[in-house]
């Protein structure tokens, strides 16, 4: 693994467009998905997926193959989505960063339904893309990272910037989340 | 006591699936749900949970990948055509340092000269003499930062 990895980070840095090309297909629908749950809008994951594999191209040279290149391709697109939030002002980074202390990762205007809502309804209005529209953007987060992508705990804290310990606690509150939300009871 | 005991077995089937739990805490697990119905329930409702979030399909854009490629490999074709531009910088820079040196001797002779030609302080004169050497240097520095300041610019695609 370790190898692929190393070998992966030299071609990277040669910006050799076979392999970028191979990886745009391969992260494809892991990279859209874990934008959606982030951003809870199809179009800004579309404009995020893009600028994440231009940045993979440009700064392809940083990775260094230590650890696996999805954590390292998430924490690049999670910066640029913590970027824009910034530039945007439109939710402070303390909230997003500790989520705890305040509003979760949602565009949504109060009193409307969310983007995340519009976009998964429009894909399957029952179910559990109903249900996770009551899970708060930031526990989806995590539990993408945990339960979909498969990350390991020190994996996520490390496309979170985050300690173990804040990865494990937003587990914990997303997994109940998540369990209160597709059984009826409030996220 | 026997709240405790729920509590416990609510915190279990949690961090199984979270951090996992060790042989003798899976065992008492599964012997506290085999007799308790409540547990046992939420237990399932957090498998069930987790096996529906699993399955939870996205469709993907039409051809996002395509429209990626193509972005992308505009862009490594501009950064090709920017690199030899960059090489030549640092040429140009590196020919004017040795240039410096090599008529560092004679550039200080004609600062001394005006040195004494306008009474100005040795201060002066050597800062002068400084700010001559670093010409190159805070060329290129203006031309690497007007040349990022550029590509931010280019880049600012947070407007929607």
């Amino acid at each position: 693994m370790l190898d692929e990895n190393k070998a992966l980070a030299q071609g990277l840095k040669r910006r050799d467009p076979g392999l970028l090309d191979q990886l745009i297909e391969q992260y494809q629908y892991r990279l859209f998905r874990y934008l959606l749950y982030l951003t809870s809008s199809r179009e800004r994951a579309e404009d995020f997926f893009q600028e994440t594999w231009i940045r993979v191209l440009e700064r392809g040279h940083q990775y260094d193959g230590k650890y696996k290149f999805e954590s390292w391709l998430f924490r690049i697109a999670r910066n640029l989505v913590i970027d824009w939030q910034r530039s945007k002002k439109m939710l402070s980074l303390d909230a997003l960063i500790d989520p705890e202390e305040g509003a979760p990762m949602e565009f949504a205007a109060k009193n409307q339904p969310s983007p995340l809502h519009l976009v998964l309804s429009a894909e399957e209005k029952s179910g559990i893309h109903a249900s996770l529209d009551r899970v708060p953007g930031v526990y989806r987060e995590v539990l993408v990272l945990r339960f979909q992508e498969e990350l390991g705990l020190e994996e996520i804290a490390g496309v979170l910037a985050a300690p173990l310990s804040t990865v494990k606690s937003r587990l914990y509150r997303g997994l109940e989340a998540l369990r209160g939300a597709m059984h009826g009871g409030a996220a | 006591m026997i709240d405790n005991l729920h509590a416990r077995a609510e915190k279990l089937i949690s961090q199984e699936r979270v951090e996992g739990i060790s042989q003798a805490e899976g065992d008492w697990l599964a012997e506290h749900l085999r007799q308790c119905e409540s547990c046992s329930q939420i237990a399932k409702q957090t498998h069930e949970a987790l096996r529906a979030f699993r399955g939870a399909a996205i469709a993907l854009p039409r051809g996002l990948a395509e429209r990626t490629r193509f972005r992308v490999q505009l862009r490594a074709q501009e950064l090709r055509e920017r690199e030899p531009k960059r090489s030549l910088l640092w040429v140009i820079c590196a020919i004017s340092w040795a240039l410096g040196i090599a008529t560092a001797p004679y550039v200080w002779q004609a600062i001394q000269w005006i040195g004494e030609r306008t009474g100005a302080p040795r201060l002066v004169l050597e800062f002068g003499f400084g700010l001559w050497w670093a010409i190159p240097a805070l060329f290129a520095a203006a031309i690497v930062i007007l040349e990022n300041v550029r590509q931010a610019n280019e880049r600012d695609w947070s407007g929607r």
